[in-house]
């Protein structure tokens, strides 16, 4: 005789399947995270080097503006402007001079000072 | 034997381990022991030391106006490996840089991975090129960061400003002594590049900012310079001289006001310029400075108090034979006091004045105003003149050195030699170089007066001063050297030029005047040097008609520029008002 056949079933441990399954979920989730983190960092250098380059540029623009500005300011520019008439000389008249005596120097700027008391070096 | 089941996989599991401990062991000999070596071979390929450059410090005036600064450019190249259309960029570059097409055709043959095609593009230009060849998808052509010299003021003080070379090294001038500190450190990073040769920023690697150059300031002021440049032009044009040099000095600080000098050159087109063009003539040129000299004279003799300053002289009524050869004076006197041996400028007069003090203390006194060596200015090449040591002059030296013969100086030198009286008998050092400073302004260095030695003593140079006011006087070798409403003292110096092939150049002369003023407290020393000048009449060929003017103007404007007030008593000026540009063609 034989014996009630039995339907033979592979348990399934559930919790350990659980953890089985937040483990690799932690897992594939570090490793998106990682990716992704990577990928910001490269698009962040990739947007730190565009900035680098604006600066760059910004910079050259702004030498470019500067050497025009001396150029146009400057001595042999002004006095060609002077002889083309676009700039005037008006003399300024005696009466309109006001002198206020040697301007002060920043200490150390010269060895030498003038020392408007005379008594201080007796 | 019989193999069963169970040997032949455990044979097959050993078989494996072997294998995977072999593939083991390999990936440890390459991971770790030949870790470094590989490193490096792999980070040959991809990691790159990118330089940055440090910008050349900007060289500035007293007042902080630009004198020479830097102007972005880029240096365009190709790689004929990576390019994709030439018939279509050849055109483009043609119209873009300026360059003939043949020419771009033979620099673009073959299959060369850098060629220059042009240097210093403007900023502009090669950004329009960028764009374009963007817009064209146009590949293999690449810009590389520089920066040109620019010189604002072009030719004037290109003598004391100098230039740089190819490679932004300064090779004359203050570019070249202060090339320390104007030309900065440059810095570099490590980088990686993709595959795509774009730089991949998350892996830079060590890295170190460049340290830009320092700004150095002179102690030129521009415009007591451009007073100068017009008077020098303006001579040049009435006088039509071989050579000229003016130097502007001020006398308690050594410091150098303006130095011009012709011929000149412009400093944004040098390779255009000739080498006679480019010397600074003020310090490495030598010059008999003729009677100017003869203040070493007068004042040596007054020092070692040998003579007073009324101490009468004879001067043999114009015609003195000494050692067989005759001493002429260019009018007959008598008896001269010491003050009138310098207003009247007797050659007779200033050969006894120096051989009162003899040959040995004469030629210690010449050294001791510092002539025979560098005067130490911070400029390149200056030379030290010539004054041969009393063993080796002739039985007459002793009478021709004390009217400025048979010595060369330079003028720098000479207005050295004439700051000294005026600074009371110190002997100061000159500087061009007033300081150094970051971009910021910081003080990296400042410069201040040397004073190299007491020459004479006050009293002496006071009594120097005061004979040479006479000079500047009715009386005097130099009357047209007056400004009205100063005083001045000065000296005349009519020199015949000195023929390199021996002996001296028949009408030819290098006229000169020197000069301080106010008399009381100088502000400035000055001095003009005409070499071979040309005057309508010969006998007009003098230091006190043809440089003496020159000095008065140039000392006026530049009186009114620093606010000197003028005395009553010595005559107003007939200029009115304060002039800081001058228009010479007028004239």
């Amino acid at each position: 005789m034989h014996a009630p056949r039995r339907k033979a079933f592979n348990s399934i441990n559930a919790a350990s399947l659980a953890r089985w399954i937040a483990i690799t979920a932690a897992l594939a989730l570090t490793g998106l995270i990682y990716v992704y983190l990577t990928l910001q960092l490269h698009d962040l250098g990739d947007r730190t080097k565009a900035l680098e380059n604006d600066l760059t540029s910004l910079r050259a623009q702004n030498e470019v503006a500067s050497v025009q500005i001396a150029a146009l300011t400057s001595r042999s520019a002004m006095q060609r402007r002077l002889k083309e008439g676009y700039l005037k000389m008006i003399p300024i008249s005696e009466h309109n001079i006001v002198r206020l005596g040697a301007p002060a120097r920043p200490p150390g700027e010269d060895a030498v000072q003038s020392v408007a008391n005379q008594r201080a070096g007796r | 034997m019989k193999w069963n089941s169970r040997i032949r996989c455990a044979l097959v599991c050993l078989g494996f381990t072997a294998l995977f401990s072999t593939f083991s062991f390999r990936l440890i000999y390459l991971q770790m022991i030949k870790h470094d070596e590989y490193a490096g071979l792999a980070a040959e390929k991809h990691v790159y030391k990118q330089a940055i450059y440090a910008e050349r410090g900007s060289i500035l005036d007293a007042n902080n106006e630009v004198l020479a600064h830097n102007a972005p450019v880029e240096t365009v190249v190709a790689d004929a490996t990576h390019l994709n259309n030439r018939e279509v960029l050849i055109p483009l570059l043609r119209d873009a840089l300026k360059i003939p097409a043949g020419e771009l055709s033979e620099k673009l043959e073959g299959n060369r991975r850098y060629i220059v095609l042009k240097r210093e593009v403007p900023e502009a230009v090669a950004v329009a090129l960028k764009g374009k060849l963007r817009a064209q998808n146009l590949r293999g052509i690449y810009f590389e960061r520089d920066s040109t010299r620019i010189y604002p003021n072009g030719p004037m003080l290109c003598h004391v400003i100098g230039f740089t070379d190819f490679e932004h090294r300064g090779i004359q001038g203050v570019e070249s002594s202060m090339e320390e500190y104007l030309h900065g450190q440059d810095g570099y990073r490590y980088i990686e590049h993709n595959r795509a040769g774009q730089e991949m920023v998350l892996y830079r690697g060590q890295e170190r900012t460049p340290r830009n150059g320092y700004q150095v300031r002179l102690t030129i002021d521009l415009n007591l310079q451009n007073i100068v440049e017009n008077e020098i032009d303006a001579a040049m044009r009435e006088y039509t001289p071989q050579k000229a040099t003016i130097i502007l000095m001020r006398p308690q600080t050594g410091e150098i006001l303006a130095m011009a000098n012709r011929p000149n050159f412009d400093l944004n087109q040098r390779s255009e310029a000739k080498p006679e063009q480019m010397k600074n003539r003020a310090i490495i040129d030598m010059m008999e400075p003729g009677s100017t000299f003869k203040i070493v004279s007068a004042a040596a003799a007054l020092n070692e108090h040998k003579v007073r300053p009324d101490t009468t002289i004879f001067c043999e009524n114009g015609l003195w034979n000494f050692g067989g050869r005759p001493l002429h004076d260019h009018r007959a006197y008598a008896d001269l006091s010491v003050r009138d041996i310098l207003v009247k400028s007797s050659n007779i007069g200033a050969a006894k004045l120096a051989m009162s003090v003899g040959d040995q203390k004469f030629y210690e006194y010449i050294r001791r105003f510092g002539f025979g060596e560098r005067t130490g200015i911070e400029l390149p090449g200056e030379i030290g003149g010539v004054i041969r040591p009393p063993q080796f002059w002739s039985k007459i030296s002793i009478t021709r050195i004390p009217m400025g013969h048979e010595v060369g100086v330079t003028p720098l030198q000479m207005t050295s030699a004439m700051a000294t009286i005026a600074n009371g008998g110190k002997l100061v050092t000159p500087r061009i170089v007033k300081s150094i400073t970051t971009e910021e302004g910081k003080a990296v260095s400042t410069f201040s007066p040397v004073v190299l030695r007491q020459v004479i003593s006050p009293e002496t140079a006071a009594q120097i001063g005061n004979a040479l006011r006479g000079v500047v006087s009715d009386q005097g070798t130099a009357a047209s050297a007056a400004v009205p409403g100063f005083a001045i003292s000065g000296k005349t110096g009519t020199a015949q030029k000195v023929d390199p092939k021996g002996g001296y150049e028949h009408g030819k002369y290098v006229v000169s005047f020197s000069g301080y003023l106010p008399s009381e407290h100088p502000e400035f020393v000055g001095l003009v040097v005409l070499d071979d000048a040309h005057t309508t009449k010969p006998e007009l060929n003098y230091g006190g008609l043809v440089a003496g003017p020159i000095f008065s103007r140039v000392a006026e404007k530049a009186a009114r520029y620093l606010d000197l007030e003028p005395h009553e008593e010595l005559g107003k000026s007939p200029v009115a008002g304060r002039v800081a540009l001058t228009d010479a063609s007028r004239r």
